[in-house]
């Protein structure tokens, strides 16, 4: 090997293990960084690409019509949200207003947002939406539809975000089954890239009995998600010699997703 | 050559802004074109090892930049098995090992022999794609493969590979304009004759 082909092997090898061993602030300072820069063609990359969806599914709407309903749409999914939540709040008093210590403060606000782009990268099931640091948005935050959940807030930026969905293997949700006692950790599976993607509830019980078609909900335990959030229903169990596992479908059709909620409250 | 070289380090970098408005064919398993690996590998068999490394550093730092998930912070007592990160920079080797791969044809490409080094670059995404998918099974545990991540694989070569032509057209007239010759050993040959 030629000696100058060899100091810059070293060289490279000596950058790699620099970027190796970053710790996260300084890839998350890096990631910002490099947002900040390509933003314009971003934002560019996004419009294009939300203009040629809303080509393809518009059929018969005017413009104005359509974002009209988009705003009473919107408007519409963020009440029956804090609906729902107040709905389980509600039968939740009514269950444990006769205990003493039962005492529950909830800050439940919600943003909603656009999604402007899917799937940006290979292996990952994320989505980026038009919303950031700049209306509230932080790591970590749950991510909801009409339909149920979507996912969490991966990475905020100033004026967007990127979502981890509940399809991806990494986003992990700690749920219970509709009127069981069953409850589980649900995650999405590797390398699922079909139109109806299936999700796997693991570490139920061995005996577990449930039925296809009921319905799972987030347990509110982790410090992650709130409870009581629709996150899918039961497709099949497999039973196992230790615990056995479910497939549940997702209750939001991720690839037909206009407009999604982000939950603001601190604490789940 | 200096020029030549910087000249696909910018090439380089635009393929980054470029790669913004490329979306994921949702019904062919999320395939899409990789411009940026794509211009990498095209520029890697045209350049020597140093500026091929240099090169392997940017678009590996970069894209992982692009790509790397935060990971989750959430209550160990519940999440007892959490989903293990790939460490940020992987990407870089990545790049260095699919750059060397796209060096070994560098003689047959220097004869002017482009159409091999088009094919390599398939051929190298498909190796890279797969690689990646390995990594992250190693770190993850629990190695399965679908009917799906083939399709993604082989759909996302294939497209990136059709539009390599493109990249090697763009790479000559770069070549043309810093009067650096890509294909040396063609020129040679022909004086022969």
């Amino acid at each position: 090997m030629k000696p100058l082909n060899l100091i810059a092997l070293l060289l490279f090898l000596a950058g790699a293990t620099w970027a190796l061993t970053r710790s996260e602030t300084v890839v998350r300072d890096i990631q910002v960084a490099y947002f900040k820069i390509i933003n314009p063609t971003l934002t560019a990359g996004s419009s294009l690409e939300t203009k040629t969806r809303k080509l393809l599914d518009e059929t018969e709407h005017s413009k104005v019509l359509e974002t009209k309903l988009a705003a009473v749409d919107g408007e519409i999914g963020r009440l029956r949200i804090i609906e729902s939540q107040f709905d389980a709040l509600k039968r939740e008093n009514k269950e444990l207003r006769h205990a003493l210590d039962f005492k529950k403060a909830t800050n439940f606000d919600v943003v909603a947002a656009q999604i402007i782009r899917r799937h940006p990268t290979t292996w990952w099931q994320t989505m980026e939406i038009d919303a950031g640091e700049e209306r509230g948005i932080g790591i970590q935050l749950s991510v909801l539809s009409n339909e149920g959940l979507v996912g969490i807030i991966d990475r905020p930026f100033k004026n967007r975000s990127s979502v981890l969905l509940v399809t991806d293997e990494k986003c992990q949700v700690s749920v219970r089954v509709e009127g069981t006692p069953e409850v589980g950790i649900l995650s999405g599976q590797r390398g699922k890239f079909d139109s109806n993607p299936t999700l796997r509830l693991r570490f139920l019980s061995k005996d577990a009995s449930l039925k296809s078609g009921q319905r799972v909900f987030t347990t509110g335990r982790g410090g992650i998600f709130q409870p009581n959030i629709l996150v899918g229903t039961i497709l099949s169990v497999e039973k196992g010699p230790i615990d056995s596992e479910a497939l549940v479908a997702p209750a939001v059709n991720l690839s037909d997703l206009g407009t999604v909620f982000v939950v603001l409250s601190e604490t789940p | 050559m200096l020029r030549y070289n910087i000249s696909t380090v910018i090439l380089l970098l635009i393929a980054f802004l470029v790669q913004q408005f490329v979306p994921a064919f949702t019904g062919l398993s999320h395939a899409r074109f990789l411009i940026v690996h794509l211009v990498f590998l095209c520029c890697a068999v045209t350049v020597t090892t140093p500026t091929m490394l240099l090169l392997a550093f940017i678009g590996g730092l970069l894209w992982d930049a692009h790509c790397y998930l935060a990971p989750i912070v959430a209550d160990p007592e519940v999440y007892s098995q959490p989903v293990e990160s790939l460490r940020f920079g992987y990407s870089i080797i990545l790049f260095g090992i699919a750059g060397f791969l796209m060096q070994g044809l560098n003689p047959v490409f220097r004869q002017g022999k482009w159409h091999f080094s088009a094919l390599l670059s398939g051929i190298a995404i498909f190796l890279y794609l797969t690689a990646e998918f390995l990594v992250i099974s190693f770190i993850r545990g629990d190695f399965t493969i679908t009917r799906s991540i083939f399709r993604l694989l082989i759909y996302t070569s294939v497209l990136t590979m059709i539009i390599s032509p493109i990249v090697f057209w763009l790479l000559y007239q770069i070549a043309k304009i810093f009067d650096y010759s890509l294909y040396p050993e063609a020129r040679k040959s022909n004086s022969w004759h």
